[in-house]
């Protein structure tokens, strides 16, 4: 036995000789911090941290965030960018395809180019009146200039002096011809604006309508944004009423137990044998009248907020308030019996803790997981219904928006210009695929029991 | 132990899973024999890789675990080195296996006497079904199911727990194979149904002449039907002997600590169940020492730099700790 | 299992006659009249009401309802196809029929595609193909059955014009294939995602691995222990399928303008006509109900711990 233990037989070694590698030394006890430092103590992370970590080592959910928050982007930030508005009808831009200019906008664009010359954009949403009666003014290089428009214009191009700074010119679209400017409408300029004076907003380049306009003349990228952030506006709202309503059905139902909860259940499983979309869509056509009765009369700031969205967006929610939180509060309800029967909250129990402190410390912490992804799956299928109520031309009303209403818009010429449909249908796809990943990667991260 | 009374023999056996994190080396270097017609214990805490070890035998290691090294022959054929096929054929016939929870080890949608007569038919030895049926019923008559006739009709969900799991020995034993695996097959039980269990299993030991490998976490039931018994810790095995001599002369300081964290009815006046202070370690970063010393309350500087080798206490009784060498000039012996 | 039905029928009845009452509620609580147009006077109304006794008592409309549709009478149109009986409308003019084959050609398609697509990516799971399949099936449940429909309408009919443009009465079997394949896409996918998952799940049940350890093939280890197990899953979807496809075929039916309920129904909501929106709500409504009763019936065959009589927690 050459000291070389590794290959010893296991049945051959005598206790008795021991290698002469090894010094007395080695033979003394260990003290207690050696014997600590052998062992590695993992860090024990908090349940959210740790749910982030696995949910940031999923990929696909990483990238379907990523792609979301570019969406959110769109709809949310980018109407702010481009110079067109979503009701807004440029009569002289109907019809175009991606990345076209009208004629109008193309000389616009080459006297912009040639000279000293800035193509002013706030004139919306383009009612002629308003414009006309409006005062307005532009800040350029710290100076405000303000004036009054003599006349209705649509578009119009700011003139300046290259050296002196100051604005000299207005050039109205339907003043130019074959690419040269036939008569410019001198602007009578004071120092100090109106009080309610709208700022124009000074563009160097006219922007392309990149998803092309409408035969409306509306550009459809300023109303795929627009239609972007109702539908996600939509699915958010629905899913939290959602959330709201199951959750606490589902929790009293599971909590109550006994006769309470039988009564509870029997009304969800009515309800779950409707076919609500029958229901759905009898309620948009049925709310849509008494709705825009109380908007009218409605005073309080709720209605009219109510009234902005529109009775199609609010029947909406509506509906899901009445016929979707079914699913929520089986989930809830499923998630409160189960956590009953753990032995940590009959021990809780048994150490005399009180039912709010039960619900707080322990029920509601187990069941977060599972209500933060019911809701987030509930997102996309409120998108899908709102978008489906839309095609069939009873979700929102024009001149809003939603993608569900662009796709059904585009289905007039769909096969002149197949494109007004493939914008809001890729992105109405983008947005539920994203959210549907999301979904199951917080699934999947909130939840590691299920992954097995 | 001659050669020709040999019915498996494992040498150095190495299972790891591969997991995102790393390498995690459940069984690190095992090695043991066992006869024909003897039933070997192999006890160990949960994680010490028992299981992972058993499953190995039987080919049921999944992905991501994976066998490393080593080599488990079986009647002399070279385990690990059969093909699918080889290994399908291989697994029921003559290794079976029965799970620790009778519960959900039977499949749900299918009748008791349907899964009973398929474990007789995937081996294709020539029995027509009413001939696989009739030795189905004689199987649950065996491992003593009332009324077998009428039962194996019934579905799972009809069986009781303690009647599930003797279906289970019943599945287990239809192609008489010369060894049995049983994974902790009475810890999801009642205590009386687990006696029951037990006797049960020491009757058909007895009758059919089986090898039983019996796997479990409770030193109890291993007095009850063992022969010999392996202690199993973090991968690999640190004791091992006939059942009387770990039971009445333990050497390794983790036999001796599970034997003081085990209540046992025969020694009246002891004072208290002792713990193990402490918790299993990590193996995705073993120690480069002894498994156990950072546990060990007789850790020695050595324990924590090298592992220990095994040394023979008795003959059959190994057990690889460094208290059993003398230190090089016989002082500093700490015992 | 007789009783279990007979009480099953009898609930379904009440659903309907709930959903009657909501339907009558809904329709009554809409101000004005089905008759107001803009050349309409008072009287005009008023007449054309006693005519169809919308002037009686709400409660006694609602009795008349109920009354009739024992009788198997689901009254007379009052606006598309004034004074045709809505029944033969329904039945006769072969919407019902219509609607009803392209919904189980979609189910159909949904569950001979879906399922073993699901077992092919499950059984090869972690290969190209699994990945392929989840990609696939992963934007199929995103894409909007309309935005599908109209894409397969512009690509197949007016473009390369392989397929006939209108799918009218749905008489040859190309105009069946892309109103189906539209309708039945969501589900097929939904139903392969489903089954992958839950074969998954089977897989790494206790029972494959009983079932491994006794040397069961691999091919009878899918297709008999875990096949079975996973389908349970998926039949306990087929009932919202059915109320889906449903939905989805007001889609369907307009995009490729098939005359069947389902644009009938959107056609009659829009248009308040209020006996064609009672009889499609209730016709629709048990068919989805009895679709329902067929799925807790198959499930019962597949899964025999369930027992009819009680009802699981």
């Amino acid at each position: 036995m050459d000291g070389k233990f590794a290959k010893l037989s296991p049945f051959q070694l005598d206790p008795d000789k021991i290698p002469d590698t090894l010094s007395p030394a080695d033979f003394e006890s260990a003290a207690e911090s050696e014997k600590a430092s052998m062992v590695e103590k993992h860090k024990s992370v908090s349940y959210w941290r740790d749910a982030w970590r696995r949910f940031k080592a999923n990929t696909v959910s990483m990238v379907a965030l990523g792609i979301f928050i570019l969406c959110l982007f769109f709809a949310f930030i980018g109407p702010s960018l481009i110079p067109y508005g979503y009701g807004a009808q440029y009569r002289s831009s109907q019809k175009l395809g991606p990345f076209e200019y009208s004629k109008g906008e193309e000389l616009i664009r080459s006297i912009t180019d040639d000279c000293d010359a800035f193509y002013a954009t706030a004139l919306q949403p383009g009612s002629k009146t308003a414009v006309s009666k409006g005062n307005y003014f532009i800040r350029y290089k710290g100076a405000t200039y303000a004036f009054t428009l003599a006349k209705a214009v649509e578009k119009s191009v700011i003139m300046l002096a290259a050296d002196a700074a100051e604005p000299l010119l207005l050039v109205k679209e339907s003043d130019i011809k074959d690419g040269s400017v036939t008569q410019s409408t001198p602007i009578e300029l004071s120092e100090t604006a109106a009080e309610d004076a709208k700022e124009l907003k000074l563009v160097r380049n006219v922007v392309p309508h990149v998803f092309g306009t409408d035969s409306a003349g509306r550009d459809i990228m300023a109303r795929t944004m627009y239609g972007t952030r109702v539908s996600i506006t939509i699915g958010l709202v629905a899913a939290l009423i959602v959330l709201i309503i199951g959750s606490i059905y589902g929790a009293i139902s599971g909590l109550a137990g006994g006769a309470v909860d039988f009564i509870m259940m029997r009304i969800v499983e009515l309800i779950y044998s409707i076919p609500e979309v029958l229901i759905v869509l009898l309620l948009q056509v049925v709310l849509k009248d008494p709705l825009q009765a109380w908007f009218d009369s409605g005073t309080t700031a709720f209605a009219r907020a109510m009234s902005d969205l529109g009775s199609g967006i609010v029947s909406i929610f509506i509906t899901f308030a009445l016929l979707y939180w079914v699913t929520m509060a089986r989930i809830v309800r499923g998630q409160v019996l189960q956590l009953k029967k753990q032995e940590y909250v009959t021990a809780a129990t048994a150490l005399g803790a009180s039912g709010g402190r039960i619900i707080r410390r322990h029920l509601l912490p187990n069941c977060v997981g599972q209500l933060v992804i019911t809701t987030c799956l509930q997102i996309p299928s409120a998108i899908f219904l709102e978008s489906f109520l839309s095609f069939l031309g009873l979700g929102v009303s024009a001149p809003m928006a939603s993608l569900g209403s662009l796709c059904s818009d585009a289905l007039e010429t769909i096969s002149l210009y197949p494109y007004r449909l493939v914008f809001p249908g890729v992105i109405l796809t983008v947005v539920v695929l994203t959210l549907n990943l999301i979904g199951d990667g917080l699934r999947d991260a909130l939840d590691p029991r299920l992954k097995k | 132990m001659n050669e020709s009374n040999t019915l498996l023999e494992i040498r150095d056996l190495k299972v790891s899973f591969f997991t995102p994190a790393g390498e995690v080396k459940a069984v690190n270097g095992i090695s043991y024999t066992l006869g024909y017609n003897e039933v070997m214990g192999i006890v160990g805490e949960s994680g010490s890789g028992k299981s992972v070890e058993a499953y190995s035998i039987i080919g049921l290691l999944q992905s991501p675990g994976k066998v490393t090294g080593g080599s488990i022959r079986f009647e002399g054929e070279d385990v690990l080195g059969f093909n699918d096929e080889q290994m399908r054929r291989f697994r029921g016939d003559r290794v079976s296996m029965i799970f620790q929870n009778p519960m959900t080890c039977l499949n749900p949608v299918y009748t008791i006497g349907n899964q009973l007569v398929e474990a007789l038919m995937c081996h294709d030895k020539g029995y027509t079904k009413e001939q696989a049926r009739a030795r189905a019923i004689e199987m649950l008559e065996l491992v003593g199911i009332n009324n077998a006739e009428k039962r194996i009709d019934q579905y799972p969900h009809e069986f009781s727990g303690g009647m599930r799991q003797r279906a289970m020995i019943a599945m287990a034993l239809i192609c008489e194979p010369k060894l049995l695996i049983a994974d902790e097959p009475t810890t999801a039980l009642d205590v009386t149904i687990q006696a029951q269990i037990l006797e049960l299993m020491k009757d058909l030991q007895k009758k059919k002449n089986t090898s039983i490998i019996f796997i479990t976490h409770n030193l109890g039931v291993v007095a009850e039907i063992c022969d010999r018994v392996s202690v199993m810790y973090a991968g690999h095995i640190v004791e091992q002997g006939p059942v009387n001599e770990i039971f009445y002369n333990p050497q390794h300081p983790y036999t001796k600590g599970l034997l003081a964290s085990t209540p046992r009815l025969d020694e009246e006046g002891r004072e208290r169940l002792v713990p193990i202070e402490g918790t299993p370690i990590d193996l995705l970063n073993p120690p480069q020492g002894c498994n156990f010393g950072p546990r060990c309350k007789s850790c020695m500087k050595i324990c924590l730099r090298q592992k220990p080798p095994f040394a023979q206490v008795e003959d059959g009784h190994i057990s690889a700790c460094w208290l059993h060498f003398k230190a090089p000039s016989g002082k500093g012996d700490a015992t | 299992m007789a009783g279990y039905i007979i009480k099953r029928i009898a609930v379904a009845f009440l659903t309907l006659l709930l959903i009657m009452c909501i339907t009558f509620l809904l329709m009554n609580a809409v101000p004005g009249s089905p008759f107001l147009t803009e050349k309409s006077t008072p009287e005009m109304i008023a007449r054309a009401n006693a005519k169809y006794g919308l002037d009686k008592p709400l409660y006694i409309q609602l009795w008349n309802y109920i009354k009739n549709y024992l009788r198997g009478d689901l009254g007379t149109s009052l606006k598309m196809q004034e004074g045709t009986n809505v029944s033969d409308i329904i039945f006769h003019q072969g919407k019902f029929t219509l609607s009803l084959k392209l919904g189980l050609y979609a189910l159909l398609l949904a569950v001979i595609i879906g399922i073993p697509l699901g077992c092919i990516a499950a059984y090869n799971r972690g290969s190209w193909i699994d990945g392929f399949l989840r990609v696939l099936t992963t934007i199929g449940v995103a894409v909007p059955t309309f935005v599908l429909a109209t894409l397969l309408l512009v690509t197949f009919a007016v473009k390369l014009q392989w397929l006939p443009t209108l799918s009218s009465s749905l008489t040859s079997f190309k105009s069946y294939v892309m109103p189906v394949i539209s309708l039945s896409f969501y589900y097929t996918c939904y139903v392969a995602k489903l089954t992958r998952t839950s074969m998954l799940d089977a897989i790494n049940q206790d029972y494959i691995r009983t079932a491994r350890a006794k040397g069961v093939k691999t091919h009878a280890l899918i297709l008999k222990h875990a096949l079975r197990n996973s389908l349970i899953p998926v039949i306990t979807y087929l009932g919202p399928v059915m109320a889906g496809i449903i939905t989805g075929s007001f889609v369907v039916e307009s995009t490729f303008s098939i005359p069947g309920l389902g644009k009938y129904f959107v056609q009659s909501v829009l248009n308040r006509d209020y006996p064609v929106i009672m009889a499609t709500t209730v016709v629709l409504s048990a068919l989805v109900i009895i679709m329902n009763l067929v799925v807790d019936i198959a499930y019962k065959i597949v899964d025999p711990r369930i027992t009819l009589t009680e009802k699981e927690d």
